[in-house]
C-alpha cells in the first residue's frame, strides 16, 4: 500500500458490520451487571416521576375542593420524599454511568495501545504519526458518552416506549395504530439518509485525522519551517485542511439535524390524524370511543414521541461513533507480521555467535533489498558494515534484531534460529543504537535509564562516563536532572547520540549494534569513547555501521555491502591488499590531500 | 486581555448572526409554548365541549406551527453550527499562526502532545460552547422568564413564592461553577499528558522496540490512561452533587406551587382555575432548572479550555520582528561576529566569538561535541538572540533585519534532519513550493540525491514517512541538503550535513558544491577534516570559544586540536601510501 500523507484520506479496510457491534458488546459485557443496575434505577426513577402527576391530580381533584389543608401538606411532603429519592437516584446514575463509560473507553484505549506496541516499523512508516495518535486519543474519547449515557438512556427509553405503547393499546387499538403509523414513515426517512450520513461522518473522521497529522508535523518540524520561512505556505495548507474539516462537518451535522424536524412534523401529523379520525369515530358512535378515551390518547401521543426522539438522537450518535469505531477496530485488527512463533522459547543467555545463511529480504514485493547474504561472527567479534548509502546496511541489522521477517534464509544466534525464540527475549539481550537518536521527554537520567530500569543512579552515571557524556551533562544547569525534549532539542545531535549510546550500554547487551551511532560525535570524543568501550566490549559481539573509516578499521571483520550483497569480506589489511571496493573507499578519503 | 476577552474578540464578528439566531430561537420557543395549548383546546373545546367547527382550523394551525418551528429550529441550529465552525476555523488559524511565530525556546519547553491538545480537544470545547451552550442557556433562561412572567400575570403572589427559589439556585450554580473548575482543569491536564505520552510513544516506536520495552511502555501508558479516567471520575464525583440538586430544586417548585397554591385556593384567595393555568406553565420552569447543572458544566469546560489555549498562545516570543526592520531582497553575504556571548541561565554556551567572513568565502567549523558549533549558526539565523556582542550581515545587525528576509537569505541544512511525510519533490521544494521540477532536480543533483531518488519506485513522487523514516541517514541528509540548496540563498549553512554519507558520495557532493561556492557565503560544520579542509577560514571551537583559527595548512602547523584530529583521521595514511607505492613499484 502506498504511503499516506497529511492530505490523503485513508482507505478503510473493513466497513462497520454486525461483528463490530458484537465486539462492542464484548467491551460492555463485563459491566452488564452495573448496566442492568443503572437501567433498573433509571426505570424506577421514571416510574416515580410518572407517579407525581397522579398525586397532583389527586390534590387538584380531591384535596383542594375538599379544603383539606392537612392532606395537601402531607401529600406535598410525600412528593418531596419522592423527589428526593429521584435526585438520589440521579446521583447514583451519574456515578455509575461515568464509571461505566470511562471503564469501557479505558479498556478500548488500552487494547488499541497494546496492539500498537506489537505493530512493526512499517506500520509507523506508512502514515503520519498524527493519524495513529488521533485514533488512540481523540477517536476513543468521542465514544465515552455513547457507551455510557447513550446506552443506558436508550434502553430506559425503550422500556418507556414499550410501556406507553402497551397503555395506548389498552385504551384503543385502532387509534394507537394510527399514532404508530408515523413510525414506518420515520424509518423510511432514516433509511434514505443513513447512507449519506455514514459517508459524511466517515469523511469527517478522515478530515480530522488529516488535520491532526498536519498539526503534529507542523509542531515537530517547526525549526525547518522557520528556517525556510515557510510559515505562510504552512498557514495556507493548514487553513485548507481546516476548511475541509469545516465543510465536511457542516454536511454531516446537517443530515443529523434533519432527523429532529422530521420527527416533530410526523408526530404532529399523526396527532392530527388521531384527532380527526377519532372525532369522526366518536361522532359515528363507534364502540369504545369516548371523549375520555380521546383525551387520554392525546396525552399519550406526546409521551410516545418523546422516547422516539431520544432513540433517534442515539441513532445519530451511533452513526457518528461508528465512523470512529471502525477505525479503532481496524487498528486493533492490524495484523502483527513479526510475532513469536507458537512454542517459541526464551532466548538463553547469548554467548555471541551470529550467523547469516543465504538471507534474502525485501520490504516490498519485487524490490529485493538483501540478496543471499551469508556471514558468520564469533563471540567477541566486531563486525563492521560499510558501503554506499542505501546498500542495505541498516537492513542487515534490522533483520538481526528481528524487526522484520526474512523472505528466505536463516539467521542464528548461538546456533539457534532467531525466528524460534521470543522476540523480546532476543532484543533484551541486544543493545541497539539506531541512526535516529530519539530521546523521550524527561530528565537525562531517565533517558539513560531507559536501557535498564533497575539501574541505580551510579550505574547510569557510569554508563555516561564510559561514553564520555558525563562531562557535558555535568556542565548543564541541572546536570543529570536536566529536562530534555522528545527530540532532545536542548542538546546537539552529537550529545544526543552520546546519551542514546549510554542508554544502549546500560542495557548490558550481549550483542551491541551501532548504526551510525557516532556520526555526529567529534573524533577526539570518539576515540576516548572507543577506548572506554574496549574493555567493556570484551567478549561481546558487536556490529558497527559507520562512514568514518577510523571508526571501523580495527574491526575483526569488515563487510562491504552494495546492492544488497556482500561484495567483500575480511579484515582491514586483507581488504586493503585485495585492492577492491573497500580499498577504493578507503583511498577516497585521502584523495583531497 | 483575558482568555474570555480573547474568545469574545472572535465572537464579535458573528454578533449579528448570533443575535439573529437568538431571535429565531425566541420564536421557536414561543411556538413551543403555543402548541401544547392548541392540544389543550382540542381536548377541552372540541372533544369534550363538542365544538367541532374549529377543529380543521386548529389542526391546520398546529401543523403549520410545527412546520414553521421545525424549519426555524433547523435554521438557527445551522446558524449556530456554522458560526461555531467559522469561529473554530479562525481561532485555529490564529492559534496556528501564533505557534508558527514562536521561538525555539518555546518549543523546547512545550511538548508536542500538549500543543496538539490546544488545537484539538481544547478548541473543540469552545466550538461546543458556541454551537450549543449559548442557545441552550438562552433558550432555557427565556423559557424560565416567560413562564415566571405569565405566572406573575396570573397570580403574582405565587410567582413571588417561586422566585424565592432563585437565590438558592444561584447559590448552587455559583458553588458548582467554583467546584468543578479545578476538576475540569485537571481533566485537560491529564488529556494533554495522555496525548503527549501517546505521541511520543508513536514517534519513538523504534527505540521502544529496539529496547524491547513494550511492556514498560504499556505499564506507563496504563498509568496515563488510569490518570485520565480518574480525572474524569473525580470531576463527575463533584458535579454529581450539584446536578441532582438542580433536579431537586426544579421539583421543589412543583411542590411549592401545589402547596402554596392549594392553600390559597382553600383559603379562597385564589381560584382553582388560576392554579390549573399556572400548573400548565410548570414544565417551563422545571426543564430549565434541570438543565442548569449540565449547562454549568459545559460552561466551565469551555472556560477551562479557553484559559488553557490562551495561556499557551499569549506567550510572547522572545525573538521578535524589530520595530524598524531593514528589508533586503538579497544579501551580499559579508558576515561578522564581534564579541558574541551567549548563555542560557548560568550556562555559558558561547564566549567571546569574533570573526569575519567576506561574501563568497567558505568557513569550516570543527570542534568537540557540544562545543557550540550549531549554536553559532542558530544565532546567525536568529533562532536565539546573542546575550551580548553583535552579529552583522552586510554590516547590518541581524537584530535589525526583517526576520523573514534574514532567514530567507540563509539556506540551512540542519544537523538534525527533519523531513515531512510528503513526496520527495515536496520535501526538496519545501522552502520554494512553487519551484519547477527542473529546479528540484538540479538541487537534487548537486546534493547527489538524484540517482537514488530515481531508483525509488515512484521517483520524486515517492512519499516518504514522517521524519524521513524508511530512508537511510545519508539519504535523508542529501535530501535535506538539496532542500537548502534549492533556495539558492547567498548564505548557506551545512551543519554536519554529510556525516552519514559515505566517503565517495561526499567527495562527489563536495565537487558539485565547489562549483557553486564562489557565489555564496558557506558555513560547513563537520567532524571530518575532508569536509572542511578547503575552507577559506577554519574555526576550531572548544567549550564555546574559538581556540584555533586559520586555513588547513596554517592549522596543521599549529600542532593543536586540529592537528590532533587530522592525525587521528589520517595518521596512518603515510603507512598505506608507502605500502601501496611499494607494491605498485
Amino acid at each position: 500500500m502506498a504511503r499516506n500523507k497529511y492530505d490523503i484520506d485513508e482507505t478503510l479496510q473493513v466497513e462497520f458490520n454486525y461483528s463490530h457491534l458484537k465486539r462492542l458488546g464484548r467491551y460492555i459485557k463485563p459491566y452488564r451487571k452495573d448496566m442492568a443496575m443503572v437501567i433498573l434505577l433509571t426505570t424506577l426513577s421514571s416510574a416515580l416521576g410518572m407517579l407525581t402527576p397522579r398525586i397532583l391530580m389527586e390534590v387538584m381533584d380531591v384535596y383542594i375542593p375538599n379544603g383539606d389543608i392537612k392532606g395537601i401538606v402531607l401529600l406535598s411532603l410525600a412528593m418531596l420524599v419522592i423527589y428526593f429519592i429521584i435526585s438520589v437516584i440521579l446521583r447514583m446514575k451519574i456515578t455509575m454511568t461515568s464509571r461505566l463509560g470511562q471503564n469501557i473507553i479505558h479498556k478500548i484505549r488500552s487494547d488499541i495501545f497494546e496492539h500498537l506496541q506489537e505493530l512493526p516499523f512499517s506500520y509507523y512508516d506508512d502514515k503520519p504519526h498524527g493519524k495513529i495518535q488521533v485514533r488512540v486519543v481523540n477517536y476513543v474519547n468521542s465514544l465515552s458518552d455513547l457507551l455510557s449515557n447513550g446506552i443506558v438512556n436508550t434502553i430506559t427509553e425503550l422500556f418507556s416506549l414499550v410501556f406507553i405503547i402497551a397503555f395506548m393499546l389498552s385504551i384503543n387499538v385502532r387509534l394507537s395504530l394510527i399514532c404508530m403509523a408515523g413510525l414506518p414513515l420515520l424509518m423510511i426517512l432514516i433509511f434514505i439518509i443513513k447512507k449519506k450520513q455514514r459517508v459524511a461522518w466517515q469523511k469527517l473522521s478522515n478530515k480530522s485525522s488529516n488535520l491532526n497529522a498536519y498539526i503534529a508535523e507542523s509542531i515537530n518540524g517547526i525549526r525547518v519551517t522557520q528556517s525556510f520561512t515557510r510559515e505562510q505556505e504552512n498557514i495556507r495548507i493548514f487553513n485548507e485542511l481546516s476548511n475541509e474539516y469545516r465543510t465536511t462537518w457542516m454536511k454531516a451535522v446537517k443530515l443529523n439535524f434533519l432527523l429532529w424536524p422530521a420527527i416533530s412534523n410526523i408526530s404532529t401529523w399523526t396527532t392530527s390524524a388521531v384527532y380527526v379520525v377519532g372525532i369522526s369515530w366518536l361522532d359515528k358512535g363507534m364502540t369504545g370511543i369516548t371523549a375520555g378515551v380521546l383525551a387520554a390518547m392525546s396525552g399519550y401521543i406526546g409521551r410516545f414521541w418523546q422516547p422516539v426522539t431520544t432513540l433517534a438522537g442515539f441513532y445519530n450518535s451511533l452513526l457518528t461513533a461508528i465512523s470512529y469505531l471502525e477505525r479503532i477496530f481496524e487498528t486493533i485488527d492490524e495484523p502483527v507480521l513479526v510475532k513469536d512463533k507458537e512454542g517459541a522459547i526464551e532466548m538463553p543467555p547469548i554467548v555471541g555467535e551470529v550467523e547469516f545463511r543465504n538471507v534474502c529480504f525485501s520490504y516490498e514485493d519485487g524490490v529485493p533489498i538483501l540478496n543471499n547474504v551469508s556471514f558468520k561472527a564469533n563471540p567477541g567479534d566486531t563486525i563492521a558494515i560499510v558501503g554506499p548509502t542505501g546498500a542495505g546496511k541498516t537492513t542487515i541489522i534490522n533483520l538481526l534484531a528481528r524487526f522484520y521477517n526474512l523472505n528466505s534464509g536463516v539467521i542464528t544466534v548461538d546456533g539457534i534460529d532467531i525466528s524460534d525464540v521470543k522476540i523480546k527475549s532476543l532484543r533484551k539481550q541486544m543493545g541497539i543504537m539506531l541512526q535516529d537518536s530519539f530521546l523521550f521527554s524527561g530528565t537525562i537520567l531517565d533517558n539513560i535509564r531507559y536501557g535498564n530500569m533497575e539501574a541505580d543512579d551510579e550505574k547510569v552515571i557510569e554508563a555516561a562516563k564510559t561514553v564520555r557524556a558525563h562531562d557535558f551533562i555535568e556542565k548543564l544547569e541541572n546536570g543529570y536532572l536536566t529536562e530534555v525534549n522528545e527530540r532532545g532539542t536542548r542538546l546537539s545531535v552529537g550529545q544526543r547520540q552520546l546519551i542514546s549510546f549510554a542508554r544502549a550500554l546500560l542495557a548490558d547487551p550481549r550483542i551491541l549494534i551501532l548504526d551510525e551511532a557516532t556520526s555526529s560525535i567529534d573524533t577526539e570524543t570518539e576515540i576516548l569513547l572507543q577506548e572506554g568501550l574496549k574493555h567493556l566490549l570484551k567478549g561481546r559481539t558487536s556490529f558497527i555501521i559507520a562512514h568514518r573509516l577510523s571508526t571501523i578499521k580495527n574491526a575483526t571483520c569488515i563487510l562491504y555491502v552494495d546492492d544488497g550483497r556482500i561484495m567483500e569480506m575480511g579484515t582491514h589489511d586483507e581488504l586493503m591488499n585485495k585492492k577492491g571496493l573497500y580499498y577504493e573507499l578507503y583511498k577516497s578519503q585521502y584523495q583531497f590531500l | 486581555m483575558t482568555a474570555m476577552q480573547w474568545v469574545f474578540s472572535f465572537m464579535k464578528r458573528y454578533r449579528a448572526k448570533i443575535v439573529f439566531a437568538l431571535v429565531l430561537t425566541t420564536i421557536t420557543a414561543v411556538i413551543n409554548i403555543v402548541n401544547p395549548q392548541i392540544s389543550g383546546v382540542v381536548v377541552d373545546d372540541v372533544i369534550k365541549g363538542g365544538n367541532r367547527e374549529i377543529l380543521p382550523r386548529l389542526i391546520i394551525i398546529m401543523i403549520l406551527a410545527t412546520f414553521i418551528r421545525a424549519v426555524l429550529r433547523f435554521w438557527f441550529l445551522m446558524i449556530f453550527e456554522q458560526t461555531s465552525q467559522d469561529m473554530l476555523y479562525s481561532m485555529r488559524d490564529h492559534v496556528y499562526r501564533r505557534m508558527m511565530g514562536q521561538d525555539f525556546a518555546f518549543y523546547s519547553t512545550n511538548r508536542t502532545g500538549d500543543l496538539m491538545s490546544r488545537q484539538t480537544g481544547d478548541l473543540d470545547a469552545i466550538r461546543h460552547f458556541v454551537a450549543y451552550v449559548i442557545y441552550a442557556i438562552y433558550e432555557n433562561t427565556l423559557m424560565f422568564v416567560i413562564a415566571l412572567a405569565m405566572i406573575f400575570v396570573v397570580e403574582y403572589r405565587l410567582a413571588l413564592c417561586m422566585i424565592a427559589v432563585l437565590p438558592l439556585t444561584a447559590l448552587v450554580t455559583f458553588r458548582q461553577l467554583k467546584a468543578v473548575k479545578p476538576a475540569f482543569h485537571n481533566i485537560r491536564q491529564h488529556f494533554s499528558s495522555l496525548n503527549t505520552f501517546v505521541q511520543e510513544n508513536i514517534s519513538g516506536n523504534r527505540v521502544v522496540k529496539a529496547f524491547a520495552k513494550e511492556d514498560y511502555e504499556i505499564s506507563k501508558f496504563n498509568r496515563e490512561n488510569d490518570g485520565f479516567r480518574e480525572a474524569e471520575l473525580a470531576a463527575s464525583d463533584i458535579w454529581k452533587k450539584y446536578v441532582p440538586a438542580f433536579e431537586f430544586l426544579a421539583n421543589v417548585l412543583s411542590v411549592i406551587l401545589y402547596l402554596v397554591g392549594g392553600i390559597m385556593v382553600v383559603n379562597g384567595s385564589m381560584s382553582l382555575g388560576k392554579l390549573v393555568t399556572v400548573s400548565g406553565y410548570l414544565w417551563m420552569l422545571n426543564n430549565p432548572l434541570r438543565q442548569a447543572g449540565w449547562l454549568a458544566n459545559d460552561y466551565q469546560r469551555f472556560v477551562t479550555s479557553a484559559e488553557k489555549i490562551y495561556s499557551t498562545i499569549s506567550v510572547e516570543p522572545s525573538i521578535k520582528e524589530p520595530d524598524h526592520a531593514v528589508v533586503r531582497e538579497r544579501f551580499k553575504g559579508d558576515i561578522e561576529f564581534s564579541k558574541v556571548f551567549y548563555q542560557v541561565g548560568n550556562e555559558k554556551i558561547l564566549e567571546d566569538i569574533s570573526f569575519k567572513v567576506k561574501a563568497g568565502q567558505t568557513v569550516g567549523i570543527i570542534g568537540s561535541t557540544g562545543s557550540g558549533k550549531s549554536t553559532l549558526m542558530n544565532l546567525l539565523c536568529r533562532f536565539y538572540d546573542v546575550t551580548s556582542g553583535e552579529i552583522t550581515i552586510d554590516g547590518i545587525n541581524v537584530k535589525d533585519l526583517d526576520l523573514h528576509s534574514l532567514r530567507d537569505n540563509i539556506g540551512l541544512a540542519m544537523q538534525d534532519v527533519f523531513l515531512f511525510s510528503d513526496t520527495i519533490e515536496g520535501n526538496i521544494a519545501f522552502g520554494r513550493p512553487h519551484s519547477s521540477m527542473d529546479e528540484v532536480v538540479r538541487a537534487a543533483k548537486i546534493a547527489n540525491a538524484h540517482d537514488f531518488i530515481m531508483h525509488m519506485p515512484e521517483g520524486y513522487d515517492t512519499i516518504i514517512g514522517e521524519r524521513g523514516v524508511g530512508l537511510s541517514g545519508g539519504q535523508k541528509q542529501r535530501i535535506s541538503l538539496a532542500r537548502a540548496l534549492l533556495k539558492d540563498p547567498p548564505i548557506i549553512i551545512l551543519d554536519d550535513t554529510t556525516s552519514a554519507v559515505d566517503m565517495e558520495t561526499e567527495a562527489l557532493i563536495q565537487e558539485e558544491l565547489s562549483r557553486i561556492r564562489e557565489k555564496h557565503t558557506v558555513f560547513i560544520i563537520a567532524h571530518r577534516i575532508s569536509s572542511i579542509k578547503d575552507a577559506d577560514l577554519i574555526l576550531v571551537l572548544d567549550g564555546g570559544r574559538i581556540v584555533e583559527s586559520g586555513t588547513h595548512e596554517s592549522l596543521l602547523k599549529m600542532n593543536g586540536y586540529y592537528h590532533r584530529v587530522f592525525h587521528h583521521q589520517y595518521g596512518d595514511f603515510d603507512r598505506y601510501a608507502l605500502m601501496n607505492e611499494g607494491k605498485e613499484a
